[in-house]
């Protein structure tokens, strides 16, 4: 089903959180709610599923407006970061619970409960109180509870923030395959850029309340609307170093680099510029040479990072392929990708 | 390690001697007295012997003769009579007479003592008759003995001589101090205005409990959840009055409410009913006010606790089970109550033992009437022990009531544990990850 918000605003008290944003999730689609702490995703969140109601603006679920309707009567999934499952209740009771608050018949309820817990593989810890379960067999019971009286829409926040590192891989796959097993309409909120890029069908990026960009993963790495949307996507992330544009040539601060790049023809001279170039674009060919000094290495096992520093403090970050030949403090000369540089204006515009 | 040890205790034993005196002599004390016969009439010391009606009464079935003799007055003519007689400054032949005639003669009773001084040579008149006559009294009816001794003794100048069995007995009807006795449970378990009283108390402790102590403190709490931050603090001040106000006032107030030229009284007088105290009118109004005033102030507590720990639920679970398509009313039956198990159990549990041990609004406002109505146990040990109508205070029946208090506080305890299945409140998680 599809999600529409239509200038939807949110304030608490005097505070606004959102203002007019625009949203349009389509059916079936998995979108990401991706940004920093503070940036109003998990408000969007709860207004979608009405435990906020929204101060201005509408929230559409397919042809229906939704905006007025109590989180009862929406019809949506959602899991919280915490799970928030009951804890006086067996995993089957909690399952069961939007059955029960329904008045389905007992059996009815037996039975579903089974298909679901068989769909997230816990069909052996039906009987477990949520105490007796790990954390991933809790983040499951949570999901089972979200999808079995099979809503239009699942909301999930954050859901993988409490699990630690191999089970979030391996939770982030399972979720996957629900959404696109059960074909629901999923919104997922969430501050880890890896989460919503191996995750969602579209990922829209929040900044102060405000989407600043929503695209495909792969387009929005490639293609980031601001320095801020560049800084939050990729692992390790995009370095950024400052300068200004001169004869359509990228100055570095102190003139030590001169980048010829395509973008800054016809700019004025001394516009002030900043470059974000990803560490897989330096020092793994390309066409400008560029002169560091090594300040940091680090192995990541099959690859190697490495931090280079340029004789005006300025940083660039490159990852290879491990080798074992550099250590800090070597000079390098490493050629940078300027055809895969972005250039941002001062106030982080992308040009 | 020794040293520390000993250290330890040396700093326990402030704690230590604290708790000895004023957690566990009181109790250890109530249980020493309920197994005495302890009350005014014995006094808390040693007492004496003394040959009463009653313990006259008490020995007839025993040995009857011996009972009959002991209670009759008796007058030997002896020699310390005599020596009074001549000290009284009467004529000096009428203590001669009695010696060389009369000495050595016993007289089962006065009359007869007084006919023979009546014949004496010397014609006493009647006033002197009766004079000489008291010397020569030696009855123990009445007389007062400071040992077990002193009794036998005079016992023995009565010409009643006893087995020792028999000594045993006569020294135990006559004795006035208090004794060792089980007689005050049996007292407890007998009488028909005990069991009335027990069951005044079961009703008024289930009542107030159910009522209010846990179902108005409830109805509180989870109507409070539901409010405003402010204007739930602004209830939940209000709830607690009661509770803070001096409970002398308190009670005070209501006293006013319902006098017969109280509120409720000018109230109704518009509407043509005479002012009457609508407190001690009847048993049902005085339950009905005294389960009231004692409710408003238990609830608080309930209140206050149910409140806490429903602010203690995640909020996440309030707005997962809203998402799950929950009512309030359904919110409240799965997620609020079943969450309040334990609080409920330790409200339940403490309001019990309080409201069995406490009495002081009950006194306050009805004393227990009217008549016994309203009357409870813990009251009723009260007014046994140290308010007696009678003017006998029965410290050791009193102990013997709180006692049994304590006993059934114990035994509820434990049943509310077992109804409240405490031990998977306390159960073991069985994490596996």
């Amino acid at each position: 089903m599809r999600i529409l918000l239509e200038k939807f605003s949110k304030s608490f008290g005097s505070t606004k959180v959102i203002e007019d944003m625009d949203l349009d999730v389509g059916s079936g689609e998995m979108l990401a709610l991706l940004g920093p702490s503070g940036c109003g995703k998990s408000t969007t969140l709860f207004s979608i599923c009405g435990i906020h109601r929204p101060t201005s603006g509408r929230i559409l679920f397919g042809n229906k407006d939704v905006t007025d309707l109590p989180s009862q009567e929406r019809n949506v999934g959602v899991v919280f970061q915490s799970y928030a499952l009951y804890p006086h209740m067996t995993a089957a009771e909690n399952i069961g619970f939007p059955l029960t608050v329904r008045r389905v018949a007992t059996a009815e309820i037996r039975k579903r409960v089974a298909e679901i817990a068989a769909l997230v593989h816990i069909d052996n810890l039906l009987d477990r109180r949520p105490s007796q379960l790990s954390g991933g067999q809790q983040q499951r019971v949570a999901l089972a509870r979200a999808l079995i009286r099979r809503p239009d829409v699942l909301l999930l926040d954050e859901p993988l923030a409490n699990l630690d590192a191999k089970l979030r891989l391996e939770m982030r796959s399972e979720i996957r395959r629900l959404q696109k097993e059960t074909g629901i309409t999923a919104i997922l909120v969430t501050h880890d850029q890896v989460e919503a890029m191996s995750m969602c069908d579209r990922i829209a990026i929040m900044k102060a309340g405000e989407i600043v960009q929503i695209a495909t993963p792969s387009e929005m790495y490639n293609d980031p609307r601001t320095a801020f949307v560049a800084g939050f996507l990729g692992n390790p992330p995009i370095s950024f170093l400052k300068g200004t544009a001169e004869q359509g040539e990228f100055v570095l601060g102190d003139g030590s680099i001169r980048l010829p790049l395509a973008a800054l023809s016809g700019m004025p001279d001394g516009t002030p510029l900043m470059l974000g170039v990803r560490p897989e674009h330096f020092g793994n060919g390309g066409d400008v040479p560029v002169t560091g000094r090594i300040s940091f290495a680090e192995t990541q096992g099959r690859e190697n990072l490495y931090d280079v520093m340029f004789a005006d403090g300025s940083v660039l970050r490159s990852i290879q392929p491990v080798r074992g030949d550099l250590k800090p403090g070597d000079d390098v000369r490493w050629n940078l990708d300027s055809k895969a540089a972005f250039v941002f204006a001062e106030d982080g515009r992308r040009l | 390690m020794r040293t520390s040890r000993t250290l330890g205790l040396v700093m326990i034993a402030p704690a230590a001697i604290m708790i000895l005196l004023f957690y566990l002599m009181p109790v250890i004390l109530t249980g020493v007295f309920s197994m005495t016969n302890m009350s005014t009439a014995t006094g808390i010391s040693g007492g004496a012997f003394q040959v009463t009606q009653g313990a006259v009464n008490r020995l007839r079935t025993e040995m009857p003769e011996i009972a009959d003799a002991i209670s009759e007055p008796r007058f030997v003519i002896d020699e310390a009579g005599i020596a009074a007689v001549e000290a009284a400054g009467l004529a000096s032949a009428i203590a001669a007479e009695l010696r060389t005639e009369h000495l050595g003669e016993v007289h089962a009773s006065r009359r007869e003592a007084e006919r023979m001084i009546k014949a004496l040579k010397e014609r006493p008149s009647t006033r002197q008759t009766k004079q000489i006559s008291d010397f020569f009294n030696r009855s123990v009816i009445n007389t007062r003995f400071e040992s077990r001794e002193a009794l036998m003794e005079g016992l023995k100048k009565l010409g009643v001589t006893l087995t020792p069995e028999q000594q045993e007995a006569m020294a135990r009807a006559t004795y006035t101090g208090w004794v060792w006795t089980t007689d005050n449970f049996r007292v407890i378990g007998n009488s028909p205005d005990m069991a009335q009283v027990f069951v005044n108390t079961a009703f008024y402790v289930a009542v107030t409990l159910l009522l209010f102590n846990v179902g108005y403190a409830l109805f509180l709490a989870v109507t409070t959840h539901y409010m405003p931050a402010t204007t739930a603090s602004i209830f939940r001040a209000i709830w607690l009055l009661p509770r803070i106000t001096p409970v002398v006032i308190y009670v005070l107030m209501w006293k006013w409410l319902t006098w017969d030229s109280g509120f409720i009284s000018m109230f109704m007088g518009q509407f043509g009913h005479p002012p009457k105290n609508y407190l001690l009118d009847s048993a049902y109004n005085a339950w009905f006010f005294v389960i009231l005033i004692n409710g408003f102030i238990g609830a608080s507590m309930g209140m206050l606790v149910f409140s806490s720990a429903i602010k203690a639920i995640p909020e996440a679970q309030f707005h997962a089970s809203e998402v799950d398509g929950a009512s309030r009313w359904q919110q409240i039956r799965y997620i609020i109550l079943p969450q309040l198990r334990w609080p409920i159990l330790f409200v339940t549990c403490y309001q019990t033992l309080s409201l069995l041990a406490s009495f002081n609004e009950i006194l306050l406002s009805t004393r227990g009437g009217p008549g016994r109505a309203t009357e409870v146990w813990s009251l009723a040990a009260y007014h046994t022990a140290l308010q007696n109508y009678t003017g006998n205070l029965e410290y050791g029946l009193g102990a013997a009531m709180a006692l049994v208090l304590v006993v059934i506080g114990v035994i509820l305890s434990l049943i509310y544990l077992r109804v409240f299945r405490y031990d998977t409140l306390i159960s073991k998680p069985l994490i596996e990850d």
